[in-house]
């Protein structure tokens, strides 16, 4: 203060403070909380990756699986719907797709196999030619190709056979019960709830932690001189949250994008259903855990208390991540599986694994959803006392056993 | 009276922090809020706050008891100093503006002005963790000042900071009283800051010991005489003094009486008593300091409260503001 003149006075009476309205001081500490964060090169750096590992997580398996680009097979002496039916259904039979490419002669066959524009080349009745026979020999369509077109050499002495092969050899295969849910709506599943786990724990561990630094530098006796602790409270958690919504949105449309540019089967039919329940239980989740969290980190007077503190408050979130991985590859849930779909702290990731593995109806999801939102309310006026009751408190930490005693007492 | 404090309680398990503490403050003055660690100050500021529960009591500003809406026209400089360490110094200010209720264009406008009044000029982009300790209480201030508050309320503004540091504090918070705003500081230095304010309260555990203008607390209700004599280091001559006249509170290590009269009348009898006792190198009217002040109505220093209290705090296990 050096620089200090004691001159005439400079401030003029229109600065004068003006009556606040509640929301707007809750959504001034949201407004600090957004633009603080997202400022950070943490949080710009997190995104893009999140972002890449969405849009690697739905296109790699379609394009690495080869729908999107079938095996092209070379025909030398013509093609008739024979030909090419055998190839079409030897791509099928492997998993994958082929067509067949008519080619004016064997030399231009080979030329092309060379260049890497055929796969494989076809002389019917003859042979098969690829441009290198691998270590332990053909497999893939390759291989079917030549089983399909030896019997289709075979069956020419009966009549109409040929025309079989062109139709398809397979026996149609009937199931007892009906069919599973499909892989894809499943890995869906899994994908929601990693997303669901992550959002929850980084940004319920953000305010934890941002709530410990307010407290264990004291800045939160200036903010309270104008603040009340829930209006301080629910905006934090209310920045946050609409940060980590942004980032949720933000990886849905990757999602979408992704998945329709690459040919992904994740975006078609109950899949999509899967993303919008798994986006529900994302705002859920969130608004159940963000005030647990905020209570958790009332409690210490020392930021790096924070991660034993937040400790109880990610248990049950622990458990039902752990647990999903046994619904998402078996048939059928487990009931306590089914139970902790339904409980508010552990439905957020349970419910959206039960209902893409097809082991819950859609009103089971929305009983759940409504269980989960009055669970809510339920935490928040509990934590919000804890809050108020701790974060002014100085000294050792508080327990959570301590805190709550506190708050009966009150 | 603009501020009144009354009969504030508070206890903190078996540790009373605040026993019926009463006085007021009056509008445009520097007021100094004083005592001994421990006595209570933290707590009564933080009362004004409504960051600490009572017992009993109430504040009142403007004859109202303190709400919301008042308090957002006060401003606050805590003991432990406050700030987010990641956020910047132009940020942190502006945002403290807005939750006081300015708009965002005011808010901007008042930092810029108390960002470049308290000497942070071109430090509006720093982190606040990346300032010198100076420059954070600077910070700090600038927080407290920003929407032009009318009580600023300071705990222990002047600890921490260096002569030069005082002096811009203090001219500060006399250039606010002067503009109008009630000015509320806490110090447990007494001697330090008695030249720094109009007026104080003094308390100790957890009550008003005196208050009023600093001027009529140091001269006491019995006007004090410092006299020496030449070669007396014992101040020896003043064994013939008459308790009528006035008695010796103490002698100072170079031969200085100290003699507390019973009325200034009896000042010239004690001055023929000296010269005739040997050459009078010191003849002097003496105010107390305020630590004496302390002493007299108290009958500890403020080093022995602080000690006790300190004590008495291990004891109960109860975390105290006394850290410093």
């Amino acid at each position: 203060m050096t620089a200090l003149s004691t001159g005439p006075e400079t401030s003029d009476r229109d600065r004068a403070p003006r009556p606040v309205r509640p929301l707007q001081l809750t959504w001034l500490v949201a407004r600090r909380e957004i633009r603080l964060r997202a400022k950070t090169r943490v949080f710009v750096i997190t995104t893009a990756i999140l972002l890449i590992a969405v849009a690697l997580a739905v296109a790699l398996p379609a394009i690495l699986s080869g729908k999107s680009k079938p095996a092209r097979i070379g025909v030398v002496g013509g093609t008739n719907a024979t030909i090419s039916g055998i190839v079409t259904e030897a791509g099928r039979l492997s998993g994958g797709q082929a067509v067949a490419v008519p080619q004016p002669s064997l030399a231009a066959a080979e030329t092309a196999l060379r260049d890497g524009d055929l796969s494989a080349v076809l002389v019917p009745d003859k042979e098969i030619i690829v441009k290198q026979v691998p270590l332990g020999g053909v497999t893939g369509s390759v291989s079917t190709l030549s089983q399909l077109a030896g019997l289709a050499k075979l069956v020419q002495t009966v009549p109409g056979a040929a025309d079989a092969v062109a139709h398809g050899v397979t026996l149609p295969v009937r199931g007892l019960q009906a069919p599973s849910t499909s892989l894809s709506s499943r890995l869906t599943g899994l994908f929601t709830v990693v997303i669901v786990w992550v959002l929850i724990s980084v940004y319920g561990s953000q305010i934890a932690l941002g709530i410990g630094e307010e407290k264990s530098s004291r800045v939160v006796e200036v903010l309270l001189s104008s603040v009340r602790p829930v209006q301080l409270l629910i905006g934090k958690v209310l920045g946050i949250g609409l940060l980590a919504l942004a980032q949720a949105a933000a990886m849905l449309v990757v999602f979408i994008i992704a998945g329709f540019a690459s040919g992904s089967s994740l975006v078609h039919g109950a899949t999509l259903g899967v993303v919008i329940a798994g986006g529900a239980f994302i705002v859920l989740g969130y608004a159940f855990y963000c005030t647990a969290f905020a209570a958790a980190g009332s409690l210490v007077s020392r930021q790096s208390d924070v991660n034993s503190t937040i400790m109880p408050v990610q248990l049950p979130l622990i458990l039902a991540y752990a647990l999903s991985y046994t619904v998402i590859y078996a048939n059928g849930a487990n009931t306590f599986y089914r139970v902790l779909g339904f409980l508010p702290p552990t439905s957020p990731i349970a419910m959206p694994v039960l209902y893409a593995a097809g082991d819950v109806p859609v009103w089971q999801v929305v009983v759940s959803a409504l269980l989960c939102a009055a669970g809510t309310v339920w935490m928040a006026r509990i934590a919000v006392r804890i809050y108020s009751n701790s974060i002014l408190r100085t000294g050792p930490r508080i327990s959570f056993r301590q805190a709550i005693k506190e708050i009966r007492k009150a | 009276m603009e501020l009144e404090i009354d009969g504030l309680r508070r206890r903190y398990g078996t540790v009373t922090a605040l026993d019926g503490l009463t006085f007021a403050v009056p509008a445009g003055q520097v007021f100094g809020f004083l005592g001994p660690n421990g006595a209570g100050k933290t707590t009564a500021m933080r009362a004004i706050f409504g960051v600490t529960a009572l017992d009993a009591g109430e504040i009142r500003w403007r004859g109202k008891p303190v709400d919301e809406a008042a308090r957002r026209t006060f401003g606050y400089m805590p003991e432990e100093r406050g700030l987010y360490p990641a956020m910047e110094l132009f940020d942190q200010v502006e945002y403290f503006a807005r939750l006081h209720g300015m708009d965002g264009s005011a808010a901007a406008k008042a930092a810029r002005h108390w960002i470049d009044r308290l000497g942070l000029s071109g430090r509006g982009q720093t982190r606040i963790d990346t300032l010198s300790h100076g420059n954070q209480q600077r910070a700090q201030l600038a927080v407290a000042l920003v929407h032009d508050p009318e009580l600023l309320v300071l705990d222990e503004p002047f600890s921490g900071l260096d002569p030069g540091g005082i002096d811009d504090m203090s001219a500060i918070l006399a250039e606010r009283a002067a503009a109008g705003v009630t000015v509320l500081f806490s110090s447990h230095q007494l001697d330090l800051v008695e030249g720094l304010c109009e007026a104080v309260a003094i308390i100790h555990q957890g009550r008003l010991v005196v208050a009023g203008p600093v001027a009529d607390l140091r001269r006491g209700d019995r006007p004090r005489l410092a006299v020496r004599v030449a070669d007396d280091r014992t101040s020896a001559w003043a064994a013939g003094l008459s308790p009528s006249t006035g008695t010796v509170e103490s002698v100072r290590a170079d031969g200085t009486a100290e003699i507390s009269l019973t009325t200034a009348a009896d000042s010239q009898k004690i001055l023929d008593l000296a010269r005739a006792a040997g050459s009078v190198e010191h003849f002097a009217y003496e105010d107390m300091s305020l630590s004496e002040v302390f002493r007299h109505a108290t009958g500890a220093s403020v080093g022995q409260a602080e000690a006790e209290h300190a004590a008495a705090a291990r004891t109960a296990g109860v975390p105290t503001g006394a850290g410093r």
